[in-house]
């Protein structure tokens, strides 16, 4: 039996803002077993980022949670900065979408990956002058402690050359003395990988670590990606828009819409069977016939206004099968098929 | 024939276009398809002198707009550009009804006629009188789209540019601009150009396609071909990698991909895409493949391109 890795209970995030408060993330569940590659899908402003940045405790700070987070039966939730240090890219590593914005621009990549390595085997504090570590080992290691430390002596930790060659980097010698700004965004996109498995967590977040790369570039990531739960066990969750990437690599598939989960099941299910009329709908927004001009189906309307407090289903608005019941109460998500779990009326 | 290049500082020329040649015939959608760097939409920039071709020809109609290094003619609104992202190409202190004003004030038209040209252009794309007051930030990522499209057609455009005009929009938003583009185009009879690099667009857009790669066109013919039945080994890679939303279906994790793109300042020898081809042999390397007509209207620039196609048949069948 597979061990339960993450587990996330009754979870609701809320941001303050000038205008009120914006309910990102509804009373979501969902555990993640080991070398389970989950996907978690929707359209822009479903909560799907910030979702995994509560499982990482990187909420920005006008964000507040509620609910239970645990970690290999562990809780996570309440923890301290010192204590989340141990778990954010030690157990917990993570990919951002944009790779740019989390290296260093002005130190070479050898040096990145060697520092996120050293600092966190054995939390060096070397007797040199204040350093200032690259942003995606800062996000890693957690900022307040890293302000204090010190820069680690120049060595190069020789499992870089290693790593950069796991992510199929094929030139790694030369890779290493490089800046970031002398990267395709493929490789930049793949050193953070190297970088973020180089410590070897047990799961992996990914947040659309592929939308800003060209499609053979993603093919390659997503490749890899699905090739470290294969070989080293990882876990991953993965945080797309795009359906064609999540029927592509996940075991199982999170939609998400406005803040609530919707639907949760195997992927071949989600896909062949969608429960929820959202899911459906989505489906068929894409095209894919090469029959040309045959008209699109779409989805009119648009996701409700967050800052709303909404009675029933949020989804009633753009759906084709609403009725009286759906805006009455709150939609229980429930067990449709075996493993198989949506939140509508027409499943009660 | 265009040949586009920007001067970077004195040592080299870069050449982000090389040899580029087509005709688009009225009404009718051409997909660009290629991947970053490949000359997309340079290509887009120098068909409408936004970016000025190094050289070549660009012909409207039978007027010729640019030749060789001169600029023969202006366009006045009779081609117009559709940009990917409404964010950075709608001006955010402006209202609606100034945006997509904005194309008719070097066209010297009176304010009424404009006013009315304006409204014409947003009934158009479906966004009714409310939205003449609005600020971009007031829209959505699919009104902002819209918009967009009613500031191209309010110059009545013969010729309408459209560089990944959904990539930026959740699936279903791109449904409907998909949609509303095609109704546009047969109630208005545009001819499109329209750059994707997402091959189930192109397909589902488009009459014919070029697909473009470091610069050079690979590929060209009818859509249907092009797109489900390639000739040039790149595009099978571009329709290989392409994730499927059918888990049945997984035809990305099944191939191979060598590789980067190839450096626009210093290409690869040869056919530009031999690096990452399966099929290179030392010809590849070292002969640059001319495009050739293999079937009716289909033109590929790879040596080998009808050997490779009898090679897949063969296992196909």
């Amino acid at each position: 039996m597979m061990e339960e890795l993450l587990k996330v209970e009754n979870l609701w995030v809320r941001y303050e803002s000038p205008g009120g408060k914006i309910h990102a993330v509804n009373d979501v569940s969902l555990n993640l077993k080991e070398k389970e590659f989950v996907a978690v899908v929707g359209e822009s402003g479903a909560g799907k980022s910030t979702l995994a940045l509560a499982v990482l405790g990187l909420l920005p700070t006008n964000g507040s949670t509620t609910g239970n987070i645990f970690y290999e039966g562990k809780e996570i939730t309440g923890l301290g900065r010192t204590e989340w240090e141990k778990f954010r890219g030690t157990e917990i590593g993570m990919i951002f979408q944009e790779p740019l914005s989390s290296l260093n621009p002005i130190e070479n990549v050898g040096k990145q990956m060697s520092e996120a390595l050293e600092v966190n085997k054995s939390r060096i504090v070397a007797k040199t002058r204040l350093y200032d570590y690259s942003p995606a080992s800062r996000v890693m290691l957690g900022q307040s402690r890293l302000s204090l430390m010190r820069r680690p002596r120049r060595v190069r930790n020789p499992e870089v050359l290693e790593w950069l060659k796991k992510v199929r980097i094929s030139d790694p010698e030369s890779v290493v003395e490089r800046y970031p700004f002398q990267l395709s965004g493929g490789m930049m996109q793949r050193v953070m990988i190297a970088m973020a498995l180089s410590l070897r967590p047990s799961l992996l977040l990914a947040d659309e670590p592929t939308t800003a790369l060209d499609v053979t570039t993603q093919a390659q990531i997503l490749k890899l990606m699905k090739g470290l739960v294969e070989e080293q066990n990882t876990a991953i969750l993965l945080v797309t828009h795009d359906l064609g990437v999540a029927a592509q690599v996940a075991d199982r598939v999170i939609v998400m819409y406005a803040g609530d989960v919707i639907e949760d099941g195997l992927v071949g299910d989600v896909f062949s069977n969608p429960l929820h009329p959202y899911t459906k709908a989505l489906l068929r927004c894409y095209p894919r016939s090469a029959k040309a001009r045959e008209r699109l189906e779409t989805l009119g309307g648009v996701i409700p206004d967050l800052k709303q407090e909404i009675r029933g289903c949020k989804f009633a608005e753009r759906c084709e099968y609403v009725k009286d019941g759906c805006r009455a109460e709150q939609v229980r998500l429930v067990e449709v098929e075996k493993n198989h779990f949506a939140r509508c009326t027409l499943h009660y | 024939m265009i040949k586009p290049g920007y001067g970077k500082g004195k040592k080299k020329r870069v050449k982000l276009i090389q040899k580029v040649s087509f005709k688009v015939f009225s009404g009718e959608t051409l997909g660009i398809v290629g991947e970053s760097g490949s000359g997309k939409t340079t290509l887009l920039r120098a068909i409408s002198m936004i970016s000025r071709p190094t050289q070549g020809r660009v012909k409207l109609q039978d007027e010729t707009i640019f030749e060789n290094t001169k600029l023969h003619q202006r366009i006045n609104g009779r081609i117009q550009m559709i940009f990917q992202d409404p964010d950075s190409s709608l001006n955010p202190a402006m209202v609606v009804k100034d945006i997509v004003a904005e194309p008719l004030m070097p066209l010297k038209v009176d304010r009424k006629k404009s006013e009315e040209l304006v409204r014409v252009s947003l009934r158009d794309v479906g966004l009714d009188e409310e939205f003449l007051n609005k600020y971009p930030a007031q829209l959505s990522g699919g009104q902002k789209q819209r918009v967009s499209i009613a500031r191209a057609l309010v110059s009545h455009p013969l010729v309408l540019l459209l560089d990944e005009p959904t990539s930026a929009l959740d699936a279903a938003v791109q449904a409907q601009v998909l949609n509303l583009l095609i109704d546009l185009q047969k109630q208005l009879r545009l001819t499109f150009i329209f750059v994707t690099h997402n091959v189930f667009v192109a397909r589902y857009m488009s009459d014919r396609a070029i697909v473009l790669y470091g610069g050079s066109v690979r590929e060209l013919g009818p859509a249907e071909k092009v797109l489900v039945e390639p000739l040039h080994p790149y595009t099978s890679t571009l329709i290989a990698a392409f994730p499927v939303p059918d888990p049945k279906n997984r035809n990305l994790l099944g191939m191979e991909i060598l590789g980067e793109p190839p450096s626009i300042i210093n290409p690869p020898a040869g056919c530009t895409f031999h690096p990452r081809c399966p099929y290179a042999k030392d010809i590849c390397r070292s002969e640059e493949p001319q495009l050739r007509e293999i079937f009716d209207d289909h033109f590929a620039a790879c040596h080998f391109a009808l050997e490779i196609f009898n090679s897949k048949k063969g296992v196909g069948s």
